[in-house]
């Protein structure tokens, strides 16, 4: 059996901390990635624009407008952040109200799907 | 609200300068959230608020930029980064011996640090400029790195242009696996060929024995 230098000892332990750092990361991007197929939402923060939470949530853009009792304008690209200061409210405020909104909109009934238009017999 | 944040809201409002400003300065070396901000750049393009080509190419000429002023403080810094860095790694003789092991593997490792093992890149600037590495040839596999980075970056944006933060995450995750994955190789490798030597003392024995062997 060789005798290990002081040196060599550390590389040792450079490399243990390294192979935990590996198992560690890897650990997380699955769990981040099993989490994300079962969770599509993100969390709202105040960088976003109203029409990225609306895109995000899959939620018409004139209902979180109208949430912050805004005039739905199509290139409003203002963040929550900007928005909260020109109304001088905080922005967990206006989060709070979109979260609010996007709840009301998925419990809402939805109205039935048009119908369709390829001339096939209906069931 | 966190620096990241509020870089992120500006990039709404100012759009391109922003996006320059952050990929130039995060190259040189600066703590900069600039994969999550190439990949709200991404979503912004698939949701119509900025174009895809002027996005990339200000993306790339921004980390370009930067990485050469890396390389330029590296290569014209003198002995005072020289004396830094060689500090920082443990003395002269390691610094040297560092360097003898960059300048075989010097390209690949630029154009692997540029998009792959990114949190290495602005060390590799630094370092390639200390080693000498010849400018040109750092240049083309900074460009080619680059190029494939932002365009990545940015199509993942586009993409998964609902959910940014939750891809950010994931990878940044998945690139410190990869890189902590390339330590373990390096020190793993080193420690294996120690190993593997043979000890002064076995090959003392194995002088004695093949002199006994030749005795008649």
């Amino acid at each position: 059996m060789k005798k290990l230098s002081l040196s060599q000892w550390l590389l040792i332990g450079l490399f243990l901390v390294a192979l935990f750092a590996t198992g560690f990361f890897g650990f997380r991007a699955i769990r981040r990635a099993v989490y994300w197929s079962n969770h599509k939402d993100e969390q709202i923060k105040p960088w976003m624009s109203v029409r990225y939470v609306a895109h995000s949530y899959r939620v018409p853009p004139p209902v979180l407008f109208q949430a912050l009792e805004l005039e739905p304008t199509p290139r409003d690209k203002r963040p929550l952040r900007i928005i909260a200061r020109e109304q001088n409210k905080p922005v967990e405020i206006l989060i709070s109200k979109l979260d609010e909104a996007i709840k009301r909109f998925r419990q809402s009934p939805r109205p039935p799907p048009p119908p369709a238009t390829d001339g096939g017999t209906p069931p | 609200m966190s620096f990241s944040d509020y870089l992120l809201s500006t990039l709404g409002v100012y759009g391109l300068p922003v996006l320059f400003g952050v990929l130039f300065v995060g190259s040189i070396g600066l703590p900069m959230p600039s994969s999550l901000l190439l990949l709200v750049a991404g979503s912004f393009v698939e949701q119509g608020d900025m174009s895809l080509w002027p996005v990339l190419v200000v993306s790339a000429t921004g980390a370009i930029l930067g990485d050469n002023i890396g390389y330029a403080l590296g290569r014209w810094g003198g002995r005072r980064v020289n004396n830094r860095i060689s500090r920082l790694i443990g003395g002269e003789a390691r610094l040297t011996r560092a360097k003898n092991w960059l300048k075989k593997r010097e390209g690949m490792t630029i154009f692997l640090t540029r998009w792959l093992l990114t949190p290495l890149g602005p060390i590799i600037n630094i370092t390639s400029g200390l080693t000498n590495y010849s400018w040109p040839r750092f240049l083309l596999y900074d460009v080619l790195g680059e190029a494939l980075w932002v365009t990545l970056y940015v199509l993942l944006g586009k993409f998964f242009s609902d959910s940014v933060q939750e891809m950010s995450a994931l990878l940044g995750d998945f690139t410190w696996m990869i890189v902590a994955l390339v330590v373990v190789a390096i020190i793993g490798w080193k420690l294996l060929s120690h190993l593997r030597s043979p000890t002064p003392a076995k090959t003392k024995t194995k002088a004695h024995d093949h002199l006994a062997d030749e005795t008649p």
